[in-house]
């Protein structure tokens, strides 16, 4: 099929669209390599960027729209809208006496020592909520219909408020999504031009405040991405492309343009996942890795066991709870641009508050006064004034000394330097403390794992937090800046399915039949989607997990089910996979006890042609381009190399930094650098 | 401070992760919903006098920072390496453990052979033996109806587990394997944060250490006494109640007086009822405990998220609490919903605080906690399965500048309710209407939070519903610098069916299939002059449909007519003349209940049921009131107000009961 020939199908880009730049990334399949690119974004049309970037990619390659096999491209647009608060309008429509599903949510508060902390914004205001006389009962039966009257009453008051989006969340609709589509399908019907989202066609999960919001998030968030996909897919028709453009997803796979209109909520958590996709790539053939992805604002972590993803059953969007398979991303703390201050009682504290882009560190001169982490890491020496985003932008390192000196003076330091090094201390005091607890969940050694740095501050503090917290050892790949775009360009064809159960097994009975029944409609749903997705697709596979529990239970374990040779689920081995796992998570197994299935749930995965990792030139040991002081644990002067000097197989000893257009990285003493085949870092403990 | 303020907050870090890995551990391992789901549990690095240093952040139970663990060390004697204390005894510890399945141990963590501080967790266990599965319920008048009692003793002694206390102990309980798995879990917290414990002393040294223990209660207290300058120097009373004991329908008063100087805060709850014939007593040891100064900690929280957690937050703090009391009860007094008296006090401190200084911390929530059961008999086996459908708060008080949170509640438990479709799924019952309760808000110019309101259909034969711990029924949830209160619960079977009938509050009612019950919780107290909200808020909760045409011009002086905002019509309305509003607005059930019992008379009253013997107290107080409140015992259906037709002769009865059968002071 598609793959490394001549002419068409020769190249696939990666594109990332972020608030600041877009980011590319163009592979050669025939000649292998890697061409990375940025384009400053353009928020009132991004699809402008788009175009204007894969135009540029071709005409350095020298190559033809026609010669690229596929845009795999990945966007915040949705995300951005939900935190921004700039969504559509949405009208709910929800069963009688349901009405307040959004102003209920969960019950909680976000905090509970905190009383000036109030709930969070409902998206739905109550009076756009809309209640039917349409109502399930918790068996699948109906108990009231909705009839024409009504749905004509309800479609002209939609139509005289003039509402785009409309969601749709009937109770017990997961349990039998026909009546919610019978309601989705009359709107539709009445008001041709209006967005319909229902919950149980985008994910018939029970919990009705989570899958209204499913709904409500996919309306919100509708005529934003329908338009901007159009958009898209318009430009790169008028460059020439006729590739196919896949959309990257919460999942760490991608989409459909098709697919993602109709749902773009399964968009919206797509940049982290993406940057874990891609670590996973990189680490190929280690066991733990753990991402670190540190940003402006935050840090995020994510671990990859033996190459898999982990998946969250639910994320936060903003302040909303997401109940869809999301790639597990944490935040442990600080950003570069995280704030250091002082406290009442003249203790140094770093964060929460952070100073964003805008205004950003001090150094950056756009009306920041709070030193931040990147200041600190400034007046250091660890970064260079002048190569900051390769030279893009330039530091005001005196700005940034002047007021950690002032810092130093409450704090009793020397000075400036001393006042930097305490706030890196700090944030990575709390780094490394939040990273191992993170690790405690999993019962996983922080000494077995490899760190993936990247974001443009990752590979700049992964040697210190790596010594803090024990980690074995630091991986930073050659593009760090931008991951995402490169792991858009990776990403095969995915999508989760999930229906209800609630069967017992290995009773004797007839559960296990219902089981597999369910199993051989969702692989029916699951083939019949794969197939619309594109003729890029080589082959598929699909992985089967249920929620199991024993009876009475009020939590369940997600368990993968392994197909026997036939392709058949086998009762007996599924029943000992439960009582194994719950061993494993609670210590006790209930041996004679039934066990139940609450749901099943079905990943259909679409596997493109892989794209290898181009391998990098040996070199000889490059010189530095200079040396200059650290000021950290005490001052010493390091080497500083320009990445592009190191070559496959160079050994390095630490201290050093490393410079490149998109990243600075620093090695402690006590530490070598490495330059594997693919130009990625190893930075590992020096052999005793 | 010993330490710089850069190696302090290192530390800082390292600590409170300390305690935070423990959690984790503890989590992970546990087995209990109690624990899993509910999330009660706790760990935490306590000193050499048992008060705690580190405390996780955001995992486990937030509220039991200020905790003594010093009576329980100095029982058990000498320690040694390898040691574990265990106890559960709400008096022989002193006030630690608060309720019998709170399941405490203790182990001694050393360094260069003599102790550095000591490790601490608790949980929640499923049961302790007792009267009832899960070992409470409001029904038990001695500790020894619920559960096996543990003073104080080793369960490991150098590291080898107490077996002969092992056998006894599941012996006790019920589901014995699911209990010591949670042990297990809490004795592997302990150890892994003594290795943490031991990695942060080899790499800063164990100055740095024992520094940073003292260093941190320093700075916590110093944060905590500049929030504590925000009230006004002076002395301030209040009181409130709780609609009854559950044995009776007595109410029962807490009372407290602060008295403020500089930002040090002195708690004296004299005048607080006597200890009750039900669990509902709280026991604290007599000591500053955490249930008697919760809202001081959400006070210091809200106005320095950044306070470390350690007991220094306290140290402003002093409290007196008369022996005998519903708050310090003499044992053997049951105690296993000591949670459902801490709402009232939490209430109480928040009335002080506001007396202080209106404004300092919201008005009063619902102040009601209720689970809804259904207890189904399996058709089968004939086992009665009970299932909560829902646990019903009512919703958060204003404050200056903020209206209250609708139908949520976060001041002593912040939990998720249940989702419709799993009740629907578990159990026989369709749930008709779950949301917001209109005109239960508290009114004010920030409008209290809405309660709830739910009604639901029972499906099946042999179906009973249980909603115990009801309250706010009698007493509103006041209404604050000018608010008014929040409306009471309520409780009808057959809302808008033949036989609709208002059944007040219930414990248990047996349904027929088709039943239905509404039950209605209280909204949260309103903050300022309804008058003086904005008609437009007034406005949008009409059109949203919390407030009713009729209450936006009743309470508000808001005049909505024909689905239109008359701010004409407002302007006359409001210009009207009018009384003045009272600082605290009580309601009149209050009114009624207060036109006898006068805070002179019930402070006496409870001063003179203390010198009798604890049995005595109970039965007397009963007796006094059910003879001076004849309907009394029918509050919930009739109404506090009307109990009252000749306050005058009745007071004369009081004061003449009260001189035959109690001691004068």
């Amino acid at each position: 099929m598609n793959g490394g020939g001549s002419g068409p199908g020769r190249y696939r880009i990666g594109i990332d669209v972020g608030g600041t730049f877009t980011d590319f990334v163009m592979a050669d399949l025939k000649a292998g390599g890697l061409v990375f690119h940025k384009e400053p974004s353009i928020p009132s049309d991004p699809s402008q960027a788009v175009a204007n970037g894969v135009a540029a990619l071709l005409e350095r390659a020298g190559a033809r729209a026609s010669d690229i096999a596929l845009i795999a491209h990945g966007t915040t647009l949705a995300l951005n809208a939900v935190i921004q608060e700039r969504g559509a309008p949405v009208a709910l429509v929800v069963s009688r006496g349901n009405r307040d599903v959004m102003e209920l949510a969960r019950g909680r508060l976000p905090n509970s020592y905190n009383f000036r902390i109030g709930r969070e914004k409902s998206l739905v205001p109550r009076e756009n909520v809309y209640e039917v006389a349409a109502r399930m009962m918790a068996d699948g039966t109906v108990e009231t219909d909705i009839d024409d009257a009504e749905l004509d009453a309800l479609a002209a008051d939609l139509k005289a408020r003039g509402f785009n989006a409309v969601a749709i969340m009937l109770l017990n609709s997961y349990r039998d999504a026909s009546l919610e589509a019978r309601v989705a399908e009359g709107l539709r019907r009445r008001l041709p031009d209006v967005l319909v989202s229902a919950s149980a066609a985008l994910w018939p999960e029970l919990r009705e405040y989570e899958r209204a919001l499913i709904a409500v998030l996919n309306a919100y968030v509708h005529p934003l991405m329908a338009l901007y996909l159009d958009r898209l897919t318009q430009r790169l028709a008028a460059l020439g492309v006729t590739a196919p453009i896949t959309i990257t997803s919460n999942n760490g796979g991608a989409m459909s343009v098709a697919t993602a209109r109709e749902r773009p909520i399964d968009s919206i958590l797509s940049g982290p996942a993406s940057g874990v996709r891609a670590a996973s790539h990189f680490g190929e053939g280690l066991p733990y890795l753990l991402t670190f992805d540190m940003g402006g604002t935050s840090t995020d972590v994510a671990t990859v066991t033996d190459g898999e993803l982990e998946f969250a059953r639910t994320s936060m969007v903003g302040d909303y709870p997401l109940m869809l398979p999301v790639v597990n991303v944490s935040a442990v703390g600080a950003g570069g641009g995280s704030l250091a201050w002082l406290d009442g009682q003249g203790i140094l504290k770093v964060g929460p508050e952070s100073a964003g882009a805008d205004p950003g560190p001090i150094s950056y001169g756009r009306g920041g006064t709070t030193p931040t982490i990147t200041d600190a890491l400034l007046v250091l020496g660890v970064l260079h004034p002048e190569r900051f985003l390769g030279g893009r932008m330039r530091l005001d390192a005196a700005a940034a000394e002047a007021a950690l000196a002032g810092m130093a003076a409450s704090l009793g330091l020397a000075g400036a330097t001393q006042a930097a090094d305490a706030i890196i201390r700090i944030a990575a005091a709390r780094m490394s403390t939040e990273l191992n607890k993170f690790l405690a969940q999993k019962g996983t050694d922080p000494r077995d794992c490899v760190l993936i740095a990247f974001g443009g501050a990752g590979p700049t503090m992964a040697n210190i937090l790596a010594g803090e917290a024990h980690v074995g050892s630091v991986l930073i790949p050659p593009s760090p800046g931008t991951f995402c775009a490169l792991g858009a360009l990776i990403s095969d064809i995915r999508r989760d399915f999930v229906r209800p159960a609630r069967v017992p097994i290995g009773d004797g009975g007839r559960g296990f039949a219902k089981v597999t029944e369910l199993f051989g409609a969702l692989g029916a749903e699951a083939s019949a989607w794969i197939a619309q997705e594109g003729d890029l697709i080589q082959d598929h596979s699909l992985a089967v997990t249920c929620d199991m529990r024993y009876p009475g239970q009020s939590y369940e374990l997600p368990i993968a089910l392994p197909l026997d040779e036939r392709g058949q689920l086998d009762e007996a081995g599924a029943v000992e996979a439960f009582h194994i796992a719950h061993e494993r998570a609670y210590g006790f197994r209930e041996a004679g006890s039934a066990v139940e299935v609450m749901n099943v749930r079905l990943a259909a995965t679409g596997r493109l042609a892989p794209v290898p990792l181009p391998d990098v030139p040996a070199t000889a040991p490059p010189a530095p381009r200079e040396r200059r002081r650290v000021h950290l644990e005490g001052g010493f002067d390091v080497p500083v190399y320009d990445r592009a000097s190191i070559g496959r197989g160079v050994r390095l000893s630490g201290p050093a930094i490393v410079e490149q257009l998109d990243t600075t990285t620093l090695a402690l003493a006590g530490w070598d650098i490495v330059c594997d085949r693919h130009g990625s870092l190893r930075l590992e403990r020096t052999p005793a | 401070m010993k330490l710089d303020p850069v190696t302090l907050e290192v530390l800082h870090q390292k600590l409170r992760a300390c305690a935070e890995e423990m959690a984790i551990t503890l989590a992970r391992a546990a087995r209990s919903t109690y624990v899993k789901d509910a999330h009660d549990f706790g760990t935490a690095l306590a000193n050499l006098n048992g008060k705690f240093f580190a405390y996780p952040e955001a995992l486990g139970v937030s509220g039991f920072l200020d905790l003594d663990c010093r009576k329980a060390i100095e029982t058990v004697g000498e320690l040694a390496p390898g040691d574990v204390i265990i106890t559960n005894h709400p008096y022989a510890s002193g006030g630690l453990s608060t309720h019998m399945p709170d399941l405490q141990l203790i182990r001694p963590y050393f360094h260069a052979g003599r102790i550095v501080c000591y490790g601490w967790d608790f949980i929640h266990s499923a049961d302790i033996g007792g009267g009832v599965p899960s070992s409470i319920s409001p029904r038990f008048n001695e500790l020894f109806q619920e559960g096996l009692q543990i003073p104080p003793m080793k369960l490991v002694e150098a590291g080898r587990i107490n077996q002969t206390l092992i056998a006894l102990y599941r012996a006790n309980c019920r589901v014995p394997d699911l209990n010591i798995a949670d042990v297990n879990a809490m004795l592997a917290a302990l150890t892994v944060g003594e290795r943490r414990v031991a990695a942060i002393i080899e790499r800063h040294g164990i100055a740095a250490f024992e520094a940073a223990a003292t260093d941190l209660t320093v700075w916590a207290a110093a944060k905590s006494r500049d929030v504590q300058r925000r009230i006004p120097d002076g002395e301030y009373s209040f009181w409130d109640y709780m609609d009854d004991d559950f044995a009776t329908r007595v109410p029962i008063r807490i009372r407290c007086t602060m008295r403020v100087k500089d930002g040090m805060v002195d708690l004296d709850y004299s005048g607080t009822d006597p200890q009750v014939g039900s669990a509902y007593n709280v026991p604290t040891g007599g000591i500053r405990h955490p249930w008697l100064t919760l809202k001081l900690m959400h006070l210091v929280g809200t106005w320095d998220p950044t306070i470390p957690l350690n007991y220094g937050l306290f140290e402003n703090i002093t409290v007196s609490v008369p022996k005998g009391t519903v708050l310090n009860p003499e044992f053997p007094a049951a105690v296993g919903v000591r949670h459902a008296t801490a709402v009232r006090v939490n209430d109480t401190l928040v009335g002080v605080l506001t007396t202080a200084l209106p404004g300092l911390i919201p008005a009063p929530s619902g102040g009601t906690n209720v689970p809804i059961v259904i207890a189904e008999q399996d058709e089968r086996t004939g086992v009665r399965r009970l299932s909560v459908i829902q646990m019903l708060v009512g919703g958060t008080g204003a404050q200056s500048g903020m209206d209250g949170v609708d139908g949520r509640d976060s001041g002593l438990a912040n939990l998720y309710n249940t989702p419709v479709e799993r009740s629907e799924a578990d159990v026989g019952v369709l749930i008709e209407e779950y949301g917001l309760r209109a005109d239960s808000a508290g009114p004010g110019r920030w409008r209290g939070g809405t309660g709830l309101v739910m009604r639901f259909r029972v499906l099946r034969e042999g179906s009973s519903v249980l909603a115990r711990g009801l309250e706010r029924f009698v007493f509103r949830p006041w209404g604050a610098a000018g608010g008014g209160p929040g409306a009471t619960c309520k409780v009808i079977l057959n809302q808008g069916k033949p036989g609709e009938r208002d059944i007040g509050k219930i414990d248990m009612v047996v349904m027929q299939p088709g039943d239905t019950i509404t039950v209605m919780t209280a909204g949260g107290g309103g903050f300022g002059d309804p008058y003086e909200r904005d008609p437009e808020k007034v406005f949008f909760d009409v059109r949203a449909g919390f407030v009713s045409v009729a209450a936006a011009r009743r309470d508000y002086g808001v005049v909505v007519d024909g689905g239109r905002l008359d701010l004409a019509a407002t302007k006359t309305l409001r210009s009207a003349p009018r009384p003045p509003r009272p600082a605290f607005d009580f309601g009149p059930e209050r009114a009624a209940w207060e036109s006898v019992f006068d805070d002179e008379i019930a402070t006496d009253f409870a001063a003179r049921l203390l010198l009798r013997s604890p049995p005595k107290r109970i039965e007397v107080k009963r007796q006094i009131v059910e003879a001076v409140v004849p309907g009394i015992t029918e509050v919930g259906v009739r109404g506090m107000a009307n109990l009252f037709p000749d306050p005058q002769a009745q007071r004369r009865l009081l004061v003449e009961l009260m001189d035959q059968a109690l001691p004068r002071r």
